[in-house]
């Protein structure tokens, strides 16, 4: 009998994300759609999600037309090194802030949150003034500081909450087994915290993906442009309203990092509960 | 393995970092470098850079597309190392620059009296407090289109009265005509078509003027069997789906009517009643701007002499035009066969001489969005033309107060 | 006493890389913007601008209207609906997310994460043509399918506030989904175990265990997108706001309407001093709500 009940319950669980994912999906479901239709009418009133006639025309045009495969390269050096840079930084930050006791740590986490509520419209003249000295103008490294620094504070606290939830008896454990400050660190704590590690990582990478502000402002020149850049500089603008091939881009941004997010979710299932409690 | 991994990124990272300090300007061989950023279609990039390669190898000129532009202009507009030598751009922003001091006058480096062969309205356009600062290339306004198999040539309204019963004849449940009723670039036409205005040349807001809110009154009555929505998708599309039979639109929305099949007309710009004036839109004249930093560079002046001296050249003032739909600037473009069978450009040419240049003082930076709140008060929230132009008035003359 | 001098020492150490990216992109600004509110830079003024004072404070001043208020009240009623709704969804989906027995799961995951892999200016753009055109959106589809009128969604201030709020929800509920997801997962299983022997119901035990758990781990995370929810500019303004495109709903939030009055100006030490005002609001409104309440000091 329970089984039964549990059987249901599962397969109107199993209903409902499916409805809810398709909810979600919708407006993208829609893009997609744009961008495989043959018939240029996109905001035709006759629109149907199965496109009347099939075309990749667009998705050609898109990578063949323009320099996605150089803006995705660009892409990728500005996120992979801002992700590393990033957890590089924090982890070692967020581990002394979480068990380690000094004085001002209260003060500085505090103050460094709510100075992250400043509007960053007026951020960019600042930033500019800031890195033009440095000769960091239309250099990936200008952006890559940018982005670091703006995602600094977050990828700190983060990854502080998530060590904060480890319990201070494993690491003691290890110690009593032998192992030295570096190694507990290293050994057992890091990979307790790796789903945090992983989502900060993912947190990271999203926001360099997405960013396109930051990078339109401070480079020039398409070769420079990442794919989000470049996706704006698409945009169906009063002159070329070319919403298909727009969509089509949308479309070939997002992929890689659905790809990635796919495959992180094998590592973000916790350390502590998979691990920690056998070990 | 996990280590690994994090050691490759690692590495990856380093490596990567000095890889991308090094900046990509200069290099190209020989000659001298410089850079003009615009923000055009390929098409229209792709003429004006086939004719700036002819004066390879001495002067390379690189065209570089960047996303906004505008702002920009205003971080780097000093900084030698960042600043491009020329922009181009429409002519409005160039007030803007002026004050700033980051433009310099073209007339200090073009023969003056080569001025002369242009329309008068684009010089006009690119003068601000009396110097030149653009070297008009092409121009563009809006156009009165219609479709044929909506509304036959002679059904084309010549007065607004006409259009109005057209409208109100209701053709086959279509729309009679539709535009950006809500927009400040689109209504300004019939502002003007009252004789209103929206900034005086001193920057002074004319929006309470007696003249604009009749105007504001008048075109109310044509929004109200016009769509709500006056956004640019929404009446492109209308139009180019044969659901609405008339538009004023710029030259950038006939290649798509073509495209999807609509019978194309254009005509002159309906005449108000009232006033005899047609309704004149605003021009926009694309051309180039020079920067001071790069004017007193010695080592570049020369070349940007040589750089504005080809663009006097009536063939490339035809050649963008064609690739953008609009009309050239200079005179002598219109001698050509080519260009004199166009129907488009010479319509395009015929309204420009009516069309009022979009103001280019700094003041009217703020205007668009206090007249966009003000049309989508009458428009879209019913509110009455007088009361609302007069908030609108002070709200405008706040704003110019707070640019001091 | 030495090895704790020590320890403060080597803390600091370890803080140091991020503390200096955090105050080169994030601090210098403001104090950047702090100085530049105090000088005349405007179009007239670029370059050879001068400290004047607090002048520009006194004209911010009269940014602050009736319409300013009016703004200010609705950027708390946003921030207030949109913390609650997604802290609500977000911790429902997440838990529903995490039943054993759900198969499918990082394929549910995956699909919910979709929103968040576009750039936002790019789903704004697809919401508002592709959902809410009123002519040619997909809604007004529907409902014409069913016999109904077309609805005009943006343009009513009610409704375009809804709406507004929809798609924020939508952009934002992924990042909240995946920080729940990845609190509840490290929450120690054993503690549900020993409760479920006391015979707790699923509710009681979420109240008691899970939320107090997780409280600490995602607090930084609800901080965060406290502010970027105060400061939410794209949403609003891409979707009624846009100059070109506005919808006839009269809704701003504070940033939106500084933006068409004080930004628009090319004024940067009057807009300078303006954001100088908004930020130091910002803060005591974080100050006066429960981010300090005792019982969470020591979390965060």
């Amino acid at each position: 009998m329970r089984r039964i009940y549990e059987r249901a319950g599962l397969i109107l669980l199993n209903i409902f994300f499916i409805a809810i994912c398709f909810a979600v999906l919708i407006p993208i479901l829609y893009a997609v759609s744009v961008s495989l239709n043959g018939r240029n009418s996109i905001f035709g009133s006759d629109f149907s999600f199965i496109p009347k006639t099939f075309t990749l025309e667009n998705y050609r045009a898109v990578i063949f037309g323009q320099p996605v495969l150089l803006w995705l390269g660009n892409t990728i050096i500005l996120a992979v090194s801002s992700v590393c840079i990033s957890l590089l930084a924090a982890v070692p930050g967020a581990y002394s802030l979480s068990r380690l006791r000094y004085r001002g740590r209260k003060t500085i986490l505090s103050g460094l949150l709510m100075l992250h509520s400043f509007p960053a419209i007026l951020s960019m003249f600042a930033i500019y003034k800031l890195l033009s000295p440095m000769g960091l103008i239309n250099t990936k490294l200008g952006l890559i500081l940018i982005y670091i620094g703006t995602m600094a504070i977050f990828g700190l606290l983060n990854l502080k909450g998530y060590f904060d939830s480890i319990p201070i008896e494993i690491e003691e454990a290890a110690r009593i087994d032998g192992a030295n400050g570096r190694r507990t660190i290293v050994s057992v704590l890091l990979p307790l915290a790796k789903p945090a590690i992983i989502v900060t990582g993912v947190m990271v990478l999203i926001y360099v993906w997405n960013e396109y502000i930051y990078a339109i402002t401070f480079m020039t020149g398409e070769s420079n442009y990442t794919l989000a850049a470049g996706l704006y500089s698409l945009q169906a603008t009063e002159m070329s309203g070319s919403w298909p091939i727009f969509a089509a881009a949308s479309v070939v941004v997002s992929l890689p990092i659905l790809i990635i997010f796919f495959a992180a979710q094998k590592h973000m299932v916790s350390g502590l509960t998979a691990g920690g409690v056998k070990g | 393995m996990k280590r690994f991994i994090l050691f490759i990124l690692a590495i990856t990272a380093m490596l990567s970092l000095p890889a991308c300090g090094g900046d990509e300007s200069g290099g190209e061989g020989k000659g001298l470098g410089l850079v003009i950023w615009h923000d055009k279609e390929d098409a229209v990039a792709a003429a004006l850079q086939a004719e700036l390669d002819t004066l390879k190898p001495d002067i390379n000129v690189r065209l570089e597309k960047k996303n906004g532009l505008t702002e920009a202009l205003k971080m780097v507009g000093n900084d030698p190392k960042a600043a491009p030598d020329f922009y181009f751009f429409a002519h409005d922003k160039l007030g803007v620059y002026a004050e700033m001091g980051i433009l310099s006058p073209i007339t200090e480096l073009v023969d003056k009296a080569a001025l002369g062969g242009f329309l008068p309205m684009t010089i006009e356009a690119a003068t601000y407090k009396g110097a030149v600062y653009q070297l008009p290339i092409y121009f563009e306004t809006l156009l009165f289109m219609y479709n044929r198999a909506l509304m036959p040539d002679d059904e084309v309204p010549a007065t607004t009265e006409e259009l109005y019963s057209f409208m109100a004849s209701g053709a086959g449940g279509k729309y009679g005509f539709i535009e950006q009723h809500s927009t400040a670039y689109y209504s300004a036409g019939w502002i003007h078509g009252f004789g209103g205005g929206i900034v005086t040349e001193d920057g002074v807001p004319l929006l309470d003027t007696p003249e604009t809110v009749k105007a504001l009154e008048y075109h109310g009555k044509f929004v109200e069997r016009m769509p709500g929505e006056s956004e640019y998708a929404t009446v492109n599309t209308l139009f180019r789906e044969g659901r609405a039979a008339s538009t004023i639109g710029g030259p950038w929305l006939v290649p798509t009517a073509r495209e999807s099949g609509i019978d194309l007309g254009l005509a002159p710009m309906p005449v108000v009643d009232e006033t005899g004036l047609p309704i004149a839109p605003y021009s926009g004249v694309q051309g180039l701007h020079v920067l001071k930093v790069a004017a007193d560079n010695p080592e570049k002046n020369a070349a940007i002499r040589e750089v504005l001296k080809l663009l006097l050249n009536p063939g490339i003032g035809a050649a963008m035009a064609k690739a953008s739909g609009c009309a050239p600037a200079l005179e002598a473009c219109y001698d050509a066969d080519d260009i004199k069978n166009d129907s488009l450009v010479m319509m395009m040419r015929q309204t420009a001489e009516k069309a009022v240049p979009m103001p280019n003082i700094p003041e009217m930076d703020v205007m668009w969005n206090v007249v966009s709140n003000l049309l989508v008060d009458i428009n879209m929230r019913g509110r009455d033309a007088a009361e609302a132009a007069a908030d609108a008035q002070k709200n405008a003359w706040d704003l110019i107060k707070a640019m001091k | 006493m030495n090895g704790k001098k020590r320890n403060t020492l080597s803390a600091w150490v370890c803080n140091i890389p991020a503390l200096a990216f955090a105050g080169s992109i994030v601090v210098f600004p403001i104090i950047y913007t702090a100085y530049i509110s105090l000088t005349n830079m405007n179009v007239y003024h670029w370059f050879d601008f001068a400290v004047i004072g607090f002048k520009n404070y006194i004209s911010a001043l009269s940014v602050v209207d009736s319409g300013f208020l009016r703004a200010l009240g609705l950027t708390v009623l946003w921030t207030a609906l949109n913390m609650i709704l997604q802290l609500v969804i977000a911790f429902v989906m997440a838990s529903l997310l995490n039943i054993e027995k759900l198969r499918p799961r990082k394929v549910y995951k995956t699909l919910l994460m979709f929103p968040w892999a576009m750039p936002g200016y790019v789903s704004i753009l697809l919401w508002k043509n592709g959902m809410f055109n009123p002519q040619f959106g997909l809604l007004n589809q529907w409902l014409s399918g069913w016999g109904s009128e077309p609805v005009r969604w943006l343009a009513g201030d009610v409704l375009a506030f809804i709406c507004c709020l929809v798609v924020n929800l939508w952009l934002a509920l992924p990042f909240m989904i995946m920080i729940m997801d990845g609190a509840l997962q490290s929450v120690d299983k054993s503690y549900y175990e020993n409760a479920m022997l006391d015979g707790a119901g699923w509710f009681t035990r979420q109240i008691r265990l899970t939320v107090p758990a997780i409280t600490p781990i995602i607090a930084p995370a609800v901080v965060i997108t406290l502010f970027t929810t105060f400061k939410q500019f794209d949403v609003i303004y891409l979707l009624t706001q846009q100059v070109g495109a506005k919808t006839g709903a009269n809704i701003h939030t504070v940033l939106t309407y500084a933006y068409e009055n004080a930004f628009v100006t090319n004024n940067y030490g009057f807009s300078s001093a303006v954001s100088i005002i908004i930020f130091l609001l910002l803060i005591s409104f974080a100050l006066l709500s429960k981010i300090r309440r005792p019982g969470n000091e020591k979390n965060i």
